[in-house]
């Protein structure tokens, strides 16, 4: 990618891309804060089933949790094998962090499905459609950064990521964290929290 | 894909129109943005025209309540999104690099992709006046008026995508902002040497980062409702349409205060200028600017005073919003205070200046009354609210946006606007405003409610509404004045690169300047660098005539024009455009979208036989 | 007396505007004219432009709006010192400091913190003022005094584009329904709770109280009361109301009119209410008109049924071209002044022309929308038989 910035002069000694990574996250913070506001003011206001207590099923996705945690992990060995200038390793562990968040989506591509085989879906009520919108902009977060990750990889592949261009694994690996660790924030509200919730817990009023 | 890409062989040309279409530079993109958003003014300043029109009289019959709706949605949605905020980063990109004295923006690609972002954006939303299923919901589009089944027709779709495409774009240049200023800043050039108008973009820029996703989350809500079978509005189905308001407010009134800080900014760089003095209380002025870029988020729901959240929450918002009058009266008392003991010259740029702070005052003073939750159950929802978005955004945002079209315009083109010209602007566009706004607080206070299309003439409001048309002919006519210097300019004398013995960094090099800029990067000697230069020079016996000398453009490493920007651009307007018609469309523009990725991610940023 | 809607022809000058009237000559130097002239116009604006006609929000008929004007007054003339203050130093910084040829270069002043400091504090103590007086009001406004006289409960429902208005129990257990006019005895605090049926409305009566939303699933409640001490007219009175929430195409035409009377009138509105009445020859004609075309929607004699009701919104939010709509009930359109939510008086020839084709007074409106008689166009009835429609619905008094 851009190599001709890399080593120019900044204020801050911060380099521009990787400030730019952490403005956007914090951006996209918000993004997902309202997303989950919305889940929060709609909690047990469905109208009709299925609610989550009777579809959630917090030991299927602590499974998937727990693999989008290890590709965390992966992650942070694609990235010391980058600047340790590990070829093979940085292309190895790149391709295991984006075959995890493989397998997490493919969990959520299950959960989905199973999801509506069993009536819920994003017209059905408002667990449905708060859910889907939710998980699945979280989803495609997921998917963009595999995107990434297997771009990344075919780069690596190419002698294009080594000590030098390191920061283009670093972004990366920023990205991937944060859409980990809201991944980690959704699980504990929509599953661990709101999964037993009924049907409607107060009448929408007032 | 990466070796498609490669084939297409890169932009070389600077000049005719496909320089302007590959452009990277920050000065090329401000005309660009400058340009678009002033022809977008025209258009809703002609809506504005059909609204005074219909309500010049009672029981009117120009246009029906139909068109009468979707009048006011898009004077309001294209003034506020496609208007004022392009216009202000119109200047942040003018101004902005060459005030921290750098060469260019962090990003200058996305730079050029936030612009063709933003126009297509605006095209889309314009094109819904051709399928004739124009929005019509007001600018804030409350549900469930805006969801189904209240609003059948695909207005409010346009309204929701067009503004989903325009945020990208916003989001994108706030981010190129934000690094910019915190990254790029000549040495010598710290946090404290800022001129002020780098501050408030600074600020600005955080707010749109921030603020920009929250009206995501409502938009793709509202656009899930309205196709794809959603509830979340949807009153019927246990959706409740006041989640949109917090939504809605969330975002909007940081969204005001997005609007109206580049204008603060432009006003402390002019005043100084023109009465040859420093600002006066710079630190406060910056820290309240901090302060209300802050407190804008405790204060949303006073949009919402009426809507029925109870005492206590009232209570809460009403106080929050008061204190956020604080520090805005501390700007206002040092930019009085930069006057005082001044020497001030009153050209046309300070007179809008001026204009500024004064009319600025009387919109925020109408603020705090409308803060005052008791009084606003009576005015909320009546012209009094119109008068107060009137006087803050005409006679703030947009008379200091004026103040920096005529302070900056010598430096832009190399050529002065006509300051004759520019005086009768100036006077006919305040007897104007005034004469158009100011009575709407006493047609709020005397009960017309707005988004009236007709009212009857036994309500007693007939004058006053007469004299608001008539205020709007008297605008027009400043406005066909201001086009008509802009036509003369071009025939206008030539200027040296600092007209006004201004302070600023970018007064130091030639107008236009050269597209490096600067031919060394400067060292900052402190707050109003060049004033000090310049006091220097004088000391030293060697006053200083000349702008910073020019040098051959190729010794300088700078960005090289890529068609990518303007193509990704294209892929994510058929994204939006085809959500609106064929699904496939959409499709289309997905992969036009990838491939501009990559190919962007595979060209260099300057051409090879640029480095050096 | 007949009920005449209530209109002011001269607009009167605000009463605290007279302590300005005579500003004191101390010189005749030009400055202090022209400040003096700057301030004048300012105060005859302020007072030309204020009118207490129709809804205007200067005149409060009840503890509800005379609080809020109260507190807005006070604001208005702080506001006022303020513009005048601030504005006063930027015009004689303005003036004072021009530029003058052969001006030396200004002193270089950089700020004056302890100013600042005090600047900073004056507007805090001043809005923090303001903003506790207003939570103080805030909450003494928010529900009606417990030691007062017995409240009368109105439920109203804003529609596309005309309120309803239900009294669950108007006098002796009796259930009233009506529509766009709204009666209420004097002295008597009026608890209100608002409700709508389709999209966002706004309840608001000037003269009696600031306006609160009507959001469909919430139920919002309010109260006001008109004093007769602070009404001049004899009662009754009539004030105007409107919708303040853009609500659609009619939104500008979904006004109201809320009628002051005393008890006793009050009590025999209520027993009058749905009284059967004679019924002559010709409104015999127009009964079997009425039941063949319009009760689909509307309901007459009595208040609606609520099965009927519940009918009706499932007709409305399934859409369809003819399906029954909530309608105003009629019950008692013969004691009303206005027609169509208060945009025209109440005639027999507004009258024949609204049933003739609503769509003249009212753009998009759900009865030529979705009723039979209208789908092309004008009503498919001669005028006889609309005569008789109206003789059945105003003949009878
Ligand atoms: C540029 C945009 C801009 C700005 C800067 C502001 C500034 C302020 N606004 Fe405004 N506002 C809008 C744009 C803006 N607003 C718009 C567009 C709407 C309508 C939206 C819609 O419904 O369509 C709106 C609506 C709006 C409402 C909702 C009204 C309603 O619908 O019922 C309220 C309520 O509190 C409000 C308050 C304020 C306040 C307190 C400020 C303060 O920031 C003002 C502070 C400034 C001053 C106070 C003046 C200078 C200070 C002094 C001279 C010091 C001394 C002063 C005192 C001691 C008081 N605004
Ligand atoms: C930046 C914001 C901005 C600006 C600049 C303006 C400018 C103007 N506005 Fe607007 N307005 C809003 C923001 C703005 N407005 C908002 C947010 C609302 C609320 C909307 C809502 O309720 O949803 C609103 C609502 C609003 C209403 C209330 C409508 C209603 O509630 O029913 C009215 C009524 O008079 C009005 C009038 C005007 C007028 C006369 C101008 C004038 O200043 C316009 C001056 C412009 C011109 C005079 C143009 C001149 C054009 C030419 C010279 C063209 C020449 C042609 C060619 C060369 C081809 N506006
Ligand atoms: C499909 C439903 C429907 C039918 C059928 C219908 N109406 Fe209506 N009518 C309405 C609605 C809805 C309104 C309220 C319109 C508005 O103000 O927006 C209304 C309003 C009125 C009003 C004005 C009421 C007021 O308080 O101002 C009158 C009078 C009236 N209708 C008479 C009739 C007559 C007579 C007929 C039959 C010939 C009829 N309507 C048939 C739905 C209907
Ligand atoms: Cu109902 Cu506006
Ligand atoms: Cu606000």
């Amino acid at each position: 990618m851009a190599h001709a910035v890399e080593h120019e002069y900044t204020t801050t000694g911060l380099n521009h891309r990787k400030m730019l990574m952490w403005v956007f996250l914090g951006s996209d913070c918000l993004f997902f804060g309202s997303l989950i506001a919305t889940y929060m003011v709609y909690r047990g206001q469905s109208l009709v089933g299925p609610y989550p207590i009777d579809i959630i099923d917090i030991p299927l996705t602590t499974i998937s949790t727990f693999v989008l945690l290890m590709s965390s992990f992966a992650m942070v060995r694609a990235l010391a094998a980058t600047q340790a200038d590990d070829k093979k390793g940085t292309v190895n562990w790149l391709l295991i962090t984006a075959g995890l968040g493989a397998i997490f989506i493919g969990f959520q591509i299950y959960e989905f499905n199973t999801f509506k085989n069993e009536g819920l879906t994003l017209g059905g009520n408002l667990f449905g459609a708060t859910f889907y919108t939710l998980t699945g902009f979280h989803g495609a977060h997921v998917t963009l950064g595999i995107v990434w990750l297997v771009a990344a990889a075919i780069l690596g592949a190419k002698g294009r990521l080594h000590s030098g261009t390191a920061l283009d694994v670093e972004l990366l690996g920023l990205y991937w964290h944060f859409v980990d660790i809201v991944w980690i924030v959704i699980f504990t509200l929509l599953y661990l929290i709101g999964g037993f919730d009924a049907g409607p817990t107060a009448i929408p009023s007032g | 894909m990466a070796a498609i890409t490669g084939v297409i062989p890169r932009p070389t040309s600077y000049a005719g129109i496909w320089g302007w279409m590959t452009t990277v530079d920050h000065k090329r993109i401000a005309i660009l943005y400058g340009v678009t958003a002033f022809i977008f003014m025209l258009i809703a300043g002609l809506e504005a025209g059909v609204i005074r029109m219909q309500l010049a009289s009672a029981d009117s019959n120009l246009v029906g309540p139909g068109r009468y709706n979707q009048m006011f949605t898009m004077h309001a949605t294209t003034m506020v999104f496609m208007v004022i905020m392009p216009l202000s980063v119109s200047f942040f990109n003018f101004v902005i690099p060459l005030a921290i004295g750098a060469r260019d923006v962090a990003f200058p690609r996305l730079n050029a992709l936030s612009y063709w972002i933003f126009l297509f954006g605006g095209i889309l939303m314009h094109m819904s006046f051709v399928v004739n299923q124009v929005p019509d919901a007001g600018w804030f589009s409350y549900a469930n008026l805006s969801d189904k089944p209240f609003s059948l027709d695909r207005g409010l779709d346009y309204w929701a995508i067009s503004l989903l495409v325009m945020g990208a774009s916003s989001v994108a240049g706030a981010l190129n902002f934000t690094v910019t200023i915190i990254n790029m800043r000549a040495p010598g050039m710290t946090l404290m040497r800022m001129p002020v108008f780098v501050w408030m973009t600074l600020i600005t820029s955080l707010l749109l980062v921030l603020a920009f996703p929250v009206i995501t989350v409502g938009l793709l809500e509202l656009v899930m409702d309205r196709n794809f079978g959603t509830h979340f509005f949807i009153p019927t189905e246990g959706g409740d349409p006041v989640l949109w308001q917090h939504l809605f407010w969330v975002f909007g009134h940081p969204e005001v205060y997005i609007l109206i800080l580049p204008a603060m900014g432009v006003v402390s760089e002019v005043l100084p200028t023109f009465s040859r003095k420093p600002l006066f209380g710079y630190p406060f002025i910056v820290f309240s600017g901090i302060v209300i870029g802050i407190m804008g988020w405790a204060v949303w729901s006073h949009h919402m005073f009426t809507v029925g959240l109870g005492p206590v929450a009232n209570s809460v918002f009403t106080i929050t919003t008061m204190l956020i009058a604080v520090p805005t009266g501390v700007k206002i008392f040092n930019w009085i205070g930069t006057l005082w003991k001044g020497s001030i010259e009153f050209t046309t740029a300070m007179m809008f200046a001026l204009g500024f702070v004064a009319l600025f005052i009387v919109g925020g003073l109408s603020g705090v009354s409308h803060a005052v939750s008791p009084s606003d159950f009576q005015q909320q929802d009546t012209y009094y609210i119109v008068a107060h978005i009137h006087y803050v955004l005409f006679g703030g945002s947009m008379f200091g946006l004026f103040a920096g079209a005529y302070y900056w315009w010598p430096k832009i083109t190399g050529r002065m606007l006509n300051e004759s010209l520019g005086r009768l602007h100036f006077w006919l566009t305040f007897i104007g405003m005034n004469l158009t706004f100011f009575p709407m607080h006493f047609l709020g206070l005397n009960g017309m409610p707005r988004r009236i299309y007709t009212y009857s003439s036994e309500f007693g409001w007939e004058n006053l509404n007469a004299l608001a048309s008539l205020g709007y002919i008297v605008l027009f006519i400043a406005f066909l004045v201001f086009i008509h210097n802009i036509m003369y300019s071009r025939r206008s004398r030539r200027v040296t690169h600092d007209p006004w013995d201004a302070p600023g960094v970018e007064w130091t090099i030639a107008s236009p300047p050269p597209p490096y800029n600067f031919a060394e990067i400067p060292q900052i000697q402190g707050r109003d660098h060049y004033w000090i230069v310049k006091e220097n020079a004088i000391a030293a016996g060697t006053p200083i005539t000349e702008p910073e000398a020019l040098v051959d453009p190729s010794s300088i490493h700078m960005p090289s024009p890529s068609y990518w920007p303007l193509f990704t651009a294209i892929g994510v307007a058929l994204i939006g455009g085809g959500l609106l018609s064929h699904y496939a469309l959409s499709f289309v523009g997905g992969i036009i979208t990838m491939m501009g990725v990559i190919g962007w991610g595979n060209e260099p940023v300057a051409a090879p036989s640029d480095h050096h | 007396m007949g009920l005449s809607p209530y209109r002011r022809l001269k607009s009167l000058p605000m009463q605290s505007s007279s302590n300005f009237n005579q500003p004191k000559r101390r010189s005749v130097n030009l400055k202090n004219r022209l400040v003096q002239l700057g301030l004048m116009s300012v105060l005859f604006l302020l007072v030309a432009g204020c009118s207490k006609d129709g809804q205007s929000t200067w005149e409060a008929f009840g503890p509800v709006a005379q609080k809020q004007l109260d507190l807005f007054n006070v604001l208005l003339w702080v506001m006022v010192a303020v513009f005048i203050i601030v504005e006063g130093v930027l015009v004689y910084a303005i003036v004072r400091y021009r530029r003058r040829p052969g001006d030396a270069k200004p002193p270089q002043i950089h700020g004056n913190t302890s100013l600042e400091i005090i600047l900073t504090i004056i507007p805090t103590i001043l809005v923090l003022a303001l903003g506790i007086w207003s939570v103080f009001t805030l909450f003494a406004i928010d529900k009606a005094p417990e030691d007062g006289p017995d409240p009368l409960q109105v439920n109203v429902t804003g529609h596309q584009w005309w309120f309803e208005f239900e009294y669950p129990d108007a006098g002796d257990g009796k259930k009233i329904i009506t529509a766009n006019e709204m009666r209420i005895p004097v002295d008597r605090p009026i608890n209100i709770s608002l409700e709508s049926d389709d999209v966002i409305h706004s309840f608001w009566v000037p003269k009696l109280a600031g306006k609160l939303d009507m959001v469909p699933t919430h139920v919002n409640k309010m109260w006001f009361q008109a004093d007769s001490d602070k009404i001049t007219e004899d009662l009754p009175v009539t004030l105007y109301g409107q919708c303040a929430e853009l609500c659609g195409l009619s939104h500008a035409l979904m006004r109201f009119r809320v009628t002051v009377m005393e008890q006793n009138d009050f009590d025999s509105w209520v027993a009058a209410y749905g009284a059967p009445p004679a019924i002559s020859d010709k409104a015999k004609a127009g009964q079997q008109l009425f039941a063949a075309n319009c009760t689909l929607c509307h309901n007459i004699d009595g208040p609606d049924d609520p099965a009927l009701s519940a009918s009706r919104l499932t007709g409305f939010f399934s859409g369809g071209d003819i399906t029954p709509v909530p309608a105003p009930n009629l019950t008692d359109l013969r004691t009303r002044q206005t027609l169509g939510a208060g945009i025209t008086d109440l005639t027999e020839d507004n009258l024949h022309s609204w049933i003739r084709n609503p769509e003249d007074f009212k753009p998009g409106n759900y009865m030529s929308e979705r009723a039979v008689l209208y789908q092309n166009g004008p009503a498919s009835l001669t005028d006889d038989e609309i005569d008789s429609l109206i003789g059945y619905l105003l003949d009878l008094r």
